[in-house]
């Protein structure tokens, strides 16, 4: 049986709104303020919000930044997946139908793309790379987009207007980030480059850890999360995984150059590092690239956020291989490894000087 | 490259006393009866994918699907085989576009069956009078077909944006719990109809089959009128299009294999007989696949 053919990342597009929230004047919105100090606990500073503007907008900018860089015209796109949690389209509202991604194939101009959502909570993005990466391996499409826009703002609202002690579960809310983030996928011309592993799982039993729904309290949504069971679950099992994920690529810890963890916090990081030091009996390397400090948890975009800031910042360079990890509500555990082609000289080249003249 | 073929099927519309079951128990009571009437043990299941739209709650996280898989035990914890669980929308056509995904999952031997399940209902304590959803609930097993030849086809997507504000579905998130409004202005079966006809030629010229060659289309069952309007407008004739609109609802993403299971439970096709599957949806969306038995 061949090989089956090696998908790759032709393009990336981030979006970052300009406006910086920071979690000191975060805290200070909260009626009920708790007795604790996020910032110390959590690592993360500062995250960008979105004023004026909506989920969906993030998205479509991210995927217009994804169309200037890529060598695909929107027109050309033969699928639009948009893995976005938050649908929020307009101020108190979450839009079921039409799909979302609907809404930016008609924004982009991309007429004759096959349109889906896929929504797998923070796993979303890796989920709607497996399911392209599928669709590009049977031939059903050539290329495609994974989009996602996440605007979290409205949830860290809901909580600074219902926290009530300092071990709410809807602290977390508190964490996130917006952005908004896009890939374009296409066969890779080059064996050696593109996704190697993708897998994803499901551990069902453990659905109840961190749910988003709509507040019964007031208006908005929220997010309830128990931070420390699931962070408990997540460390117990994600290493396994990761290590399966390194053998079926044929790679050691030593082959990898960079890990991009799921940033749900600083602290959440430096606790995935000792799982994984535990795991393989070894000192981990200083290998994991963190930006939960200055963007917060922006969920589904979280790993490709990462990826923008060190690529710009000339961390990740070309023929770097990648390990994502991801844990989402679910539980879903997710691993890809993958080597870069020339996609970060080509990343700095375009928005390295900050003028990329964005559409 | 192999078919994916439907396995079996199980289905679920409420009774009398279950006026408020909720869309995951649907899928949950459609996916235990479509794992009784499979030779696949739960445990096969790689893939489960939930296309149904209206969510228990509105919750936004986690997937639906993880729900389902846990309530049907399908691999639920971390060690032994392995499944994903995904939400996949896409309006009336979800269970089509999960079908072709689960089928591309099937394909690259990521497992050995997969689940496309769905299950609808508006969960609000008093819904919106105009906000209506037909409370169902509809599982596919499907798996690489053992026979060439069967299995489903070819599939044709085709979104219109230009008519997309004919058909929105929102929750409100003003009040508390929020609340669903489901908003399909007049002129959405005229729009869905007008556009059938483009869809059905695209998916028959990619399988290289002419509309004579069909031998039966189990369209959504939106509605008498459309129903009756449909032949016509996709030019086949009536005899061959399945109306189960005089005792079915139309129940959204889930209408389509509703009516296929009413179809097979009262005359089951012969092997080799030729189906079109015709969805619509927002987007507006026409959906077509066929399907040989």
């Amino acid at each position: 049986m061949p090989a089956p053919t090696k998908v790759r990342i032709e393009s990336l597009g981030v979006s970052l709104p300009e406006t910086i929230l920071t979690t000191a004047a975060l805290m200070d919105r909260c009626r009920r303020r708790p007795r604790l100090d996020l910032e110390t606990i959590t690592g993360i500073r500062e995250r960008r919000v979105a004023v004026g503007e909506h989920a969906l907008d993030l998205a479509v900018h991210a995927a217009e930044r994804a169309l200037a860089l890529s060598r695909y015209r929107a027109e050309d796109l033969d699928a639009v997946i948009c893995t976005s949690i938050s649908k929020h389209h307009r101020d108190d509202e979450f839009t079921l139908e039409p799909a979302t991604a609907v809404l930016v194939r008609k924004a982009i101009g991309a007429g004759r793309a096959l349109v889906f959502d896929v929504v797998n909570a923070c796993a979303g993005m890796l989920n709607g790379i497996a399911v392209l990466q599928a669709l590009i391996r049977t031939g059903v499409v050539r290329n495609g987009m994974v989009v996602s826009g996440e605007q979290n703002l409205p949830l860290a609202e809901s909580a600074t207007r219902e926290i009530r002690h300092s071990l709410d579960r809807q602290l977390a809310a508190l964490t996130l980030g917006d952005a908004g983030a896009a890939l374009i996928l296409d066969a890779a011309t080059d064996a050696g480059h593109g996704i190697h592993h993708l897998d994803l799982v499901t551990g069902a039993r453990h659905d109840h850890y961190c749910r988003s729904l709509p507040s019964p309290r007031g208006r908005g949504g929220i997010l309830l999360t128990k931070a420390r069971g699931l962070q408990r679950k997540g460390a117990e099992h994600f290493p396994a995984y990761l290590k399966r994920a390194l053998d079926a690529t044929g790679w050691s810890i030593a082959d990898l150059q960079h890990i991009i963890p799921h940033q749900v916090s600083v602290r959440a990081v430096r606790q995935g590092v000792k799982a994984l030091s535990r795991h393989f009996g070894c000192e981990m390397p200083d290998i994991f690239l963190c930006c939960a400090e200055t963007f917060g948890n922006t969920t589904t975009t979280s790993h490709f956020v990462a990826l923008h800031e060190f690529m710009l910042n000339g961390r990740v360079c070309p023929g770097d291989n990648l390990l994502l990890v991801s844990g989402a509500s679910g539980i879903v555990i997710s691993h890809l490894t993958m080597t870069l082609d020339d996609l970060p000289d080509r990343y700095r080249a375009l928005w390295g000087s900050g003028a990329g003249g964005v559409p | 490259m192999t078919r994916v073929r439907i396995e079996s099927m199980g289905t679920s519309l409420p009774a009398w006393w279950q006026r408020r079951k909720g869309s995951v128990a649907h899928a949950v009571t459609a996916g235990r009866r479509c794992l009784a009437a499979s030779r696949h043990q739960p445990a096969d299941v790689g893939v489960l994918v939930s296309a149904g739209v209206y969510r228990d709650g509105h919750v936004a996280e986690p997937a639906i699907a993880a729900y389902i898989q846990h309530r049907l035990g399908i691999n639920i914890e971390f060690q032994g085989r392995a499944t994903l669980s995904f939400d996949l929308l896409n309006g009336g056509c979800g269970m089509l576009n999960a079908i072709q995904v689960a089928g591309a999952l099937l394909q690259s031997g990521q497992a050995v069956a997969a689940m496309v399940v769905a299950g609808e209902a508006n969960s609000d304590r008093r819904p919106d009078p105009a906000s209506a959803v037909a409370r169902s609930g509809a599982a596919l097993a499907l798996e690489l077909s053992p026979r060439g030849g069967a299995g489903f086809g070819s599939f044709a997507f085709q979104t219109h944006e230009e008519d997309v504000g004919l058909f929105s579905a929102v929750v409100s998130l003003a009040v508390p719990r929020g609340r669903l409004f489901v908003r399909r202005q007049s002129g959405l079966e005229e729009a869905w109809l007008g556009h059938a006809s483009a869809a059905v030629d695209e998916v028959l010229e990619r399988e290289g089959l002419t509309r004579d060659q069909i031998d039966l289309v189990v369209p959504a069952q939106i509605s008498a009128d459309f129903l009756s309007r449909l032949p016509t407008a996709i030019g086949i004739p009536a005899a061959k299009v399945a109306d189960f609109t005089a005792s079915l609802p139309d129940t959204g993403s889930t209408s389509v294999f509703i009516a296929w299971q009413r179809l097979c439970a009262e005359r089951r096709p012969a092997a080799g007989t030729r189906v079109l599957f015709l969805a619509v949806g927002s987007g507006l969306t026409l959906a077509a696949a066929t399907y040989t038995v």
